[in-house]
């Protein structure tokens, strides 16, 4: 840990061999204490926030649930198990029981990046879960297999986001990762967007025409040069009907030529 | 014992082909080597063979089930019509315990196999209805039995030769058969008067409809309402594939070009 100047050589400079051990272990004995406390107060805090209640329902509570604790319980547990180590370390150093060079040192210092990393990805879990929840419950009344892409496409995001934090806190280098994501998804956007670029423009014409329905099955319409009655209308194409022939149209030629209603 | 063993040798004698109705991979080993063709017919390829025929509903009974093998054998040109095929098959809850001898010119086809597989409608979503409708007339509503009549189907010529009798539940929503809220939902409007309108890709169009076709040469069985008339009229003058729960008897009933093909017993399933 960085102290400003060396606390622990200071103490033992203080008292003699007898009286740094003494005071490691008070040391030792105050981490207890303060890690109990920052159990229940954390504790406390996240129930005060209603954490409990947001995160029900998720899969992480759901998995905590099987393994016998919650989220709350596994946040609180990890703040005070960062504190007892931070208190072992802290005494084990006054103590002198193991050299200031020795791994466990740097083990100190890289313990809060851990635990923010720990955090960041329980945080980022539950949000993306959440998130998605959020989402399907907003393209509920849209019944249709291929909307049920995007809850799934936010979770994810979350998720890699959350991973991003996690791994640049425990300073690994995400950089990398970063420009290689770029690429990647300007790879796919573009080359996606190029091939994919009529089937994406009849499905948000497609979406809606589903959800202000301006015409229904049954009705007879004019779509550009074609007249008939609709049949079928999905996400992609809508069926239209005449005469023995079904003309299968692209729902954006249907918003490009307009829709004329056959009403008499 | 040698008398029944001459019996059970005439009836499988010259067989063109064998149909194994829903066998193990033990028994299906068994006629690896066989010299007739071996055709499997089941819900599911299980075995992988070659010739396979499936299943859309569990038929319990017998004769339904051999005759929607051979339909769909024929149909595939798996065997040829005059060719006698021998089926084994499970009964009364056995497997592999009957075996018949049938020459396939022997029964008129009913065009149970055409219902499912060469409907205008997709395979899955005319046995998607079938199942809600069986499934109605095993629990009918509160207890109490209740009809029903879906029309499965060039859902846009079928609005067109009817008539709503009140609004329409459906309107701008976006329920399929075969979602899980929808047998519950159905149940519910099942009470309703009219018919329900489902398009060929499954979506439920309409429900409150009363159907206008026109009924001249409809040939229905005697003895049937109204409903079953009007489906099975709706049948000739579209495109459509009409199944109806009767009321009063409890049979689930399918209609196609105008003509009862298909009658089950929900108890049954």
């Amino acid at each position: 840990m960085q102290f400003g100047f060396d606390w622990p050589n200071f103490i033992r400079t203080l008292f003699s061999p007898e009286g740094t051990f003494v005071i490691s272990l008070l040391v030792l004995g105050l981490g207890i204490l303060v890690g109990f406390l920052v159990w229940r107060a954390s504790r406390e805090f996240m129930r005060e926030l209603g954490v409990p209640e947001t995160v029900e329902g998720t899969p992480f509570e759901r998995t905590a649930r099987s393994l016998g604790t919650s989220t709350v319980g596994i946040v609180s547990n990890l703040a005070a198990l960062f504190v007892y180590i931070l208190a072992i370390t802290v005494a084990l150093n006054i103590a002198q029981l193991v050299s200031p060079e020795a791994y466990w040192t740097r083990f100190t210092a890289f313990l809060p990046n851990l635990f923010i990393a720990v955090f960041a990805l329980i945080i980022g879990l539950i949000a993306g879960d959440k998130a998605r929840l959020v989402v399907s419950e907003r393209l509920r009344s849209v019944k249709l297999p291929e909307a049920g892409v995007l809850p799934e496409l936010v979770k994810y995001s979350i998720f890699f986001l959350a991973i991003l934090v996690a791994l640049d806190q425990l300073g690994v280098e995400t950089m990398a990762l970063l420009i290689l994501l770029a690429a990647y998804s300007f790879g796919i956007v573009f080359l996606a967007g190029l091939a994919l670029k009529d089937l994406l423009a009849s499905s948000a014409a497609g979406l809606y025409l589903l959800l202000t329905e301006p015409y229904s099955i049954g009705d007879e319409v004019v779509i550009g040069d074609q007249q008939g009655i609709v049949q079928e209308v999905d996400m992609f194409v809508t069926h239209v009907e005449s005469e023995g022939k079904e003309h299968i149209i692209p729902n954006q030629q249907v918003m490009q030529s307009g829709i004329v209603r056959v009403r008499d | 014992m040698n008398e029944l063993r001459d019996l059970l040798d005439g009836v499988v004698a010259d067989a063109n082909a064998v149909f194994l109705f829903s066998p193990s991979s033990a028994e299906f080993e068994r006629f690896a080597d066989a010299e007739e063709p071996v055709v499997v017919v089941g819900p599911e390829n299980a075995v992988e063979a070659e010739s396979f025929v499936e299943l859309p509903i569990d038929f319990t009974d017998l004769e339904g089930r051999i005759r929607f093998g051979i339909e769909g054998a024929l149909d595939k040109e798996l065997v040829e019509e005059g060719d006698e095929v021998v089926c084994v098959s499970g009964f009364m809850g056995g497997t592999a315990n009957t075996v018949a001898r049938i020459e396939t010119t022997e029964f008129t086809p009913s065009g149970v196999y055409d219902l499912f597989v060469n409907s205008r409608a997709e395979p899955g979503v005319v046995r998607d209805v079938f199942e809600v409708a069986v499934e109605l007339g095993k629990k009918g509503q509160k207890g109490k039995p209740v009809g029903a009549l879906f029309v499965v189907g060039d859902a846009g010529k079928v609005m067109n030769k009817s008539r709503p009798l009140s609004y329409n539940p459906f309107e701008k929503s976006h329920v399929h058969v075969g979602d899980p809220i929808v047998n519950v939902m159905l149940k519910e409007f099942s009470r309703l008067d009219g018919a329900f309108v489902i398009s060929d890709a499954g979506k439920i169009v309409s429900a409150y409809r009363y159907l206008e076709p026109s009924a001249e040469g409809v040939d229905i069985p005697k003895g049937l309402g109204a409903r079953h008339m009007a489906g099975g009229a709706i049948t000739r003058d579209t495109n459509a594939t009409a199944i109806v729960l009767s009321e009063s008897d409890g049979l689930v009933r399918a209609f196609k070009g105008g003509e009862l093909v298909l009658e089950i017993d929900p108890e049954e399933y």
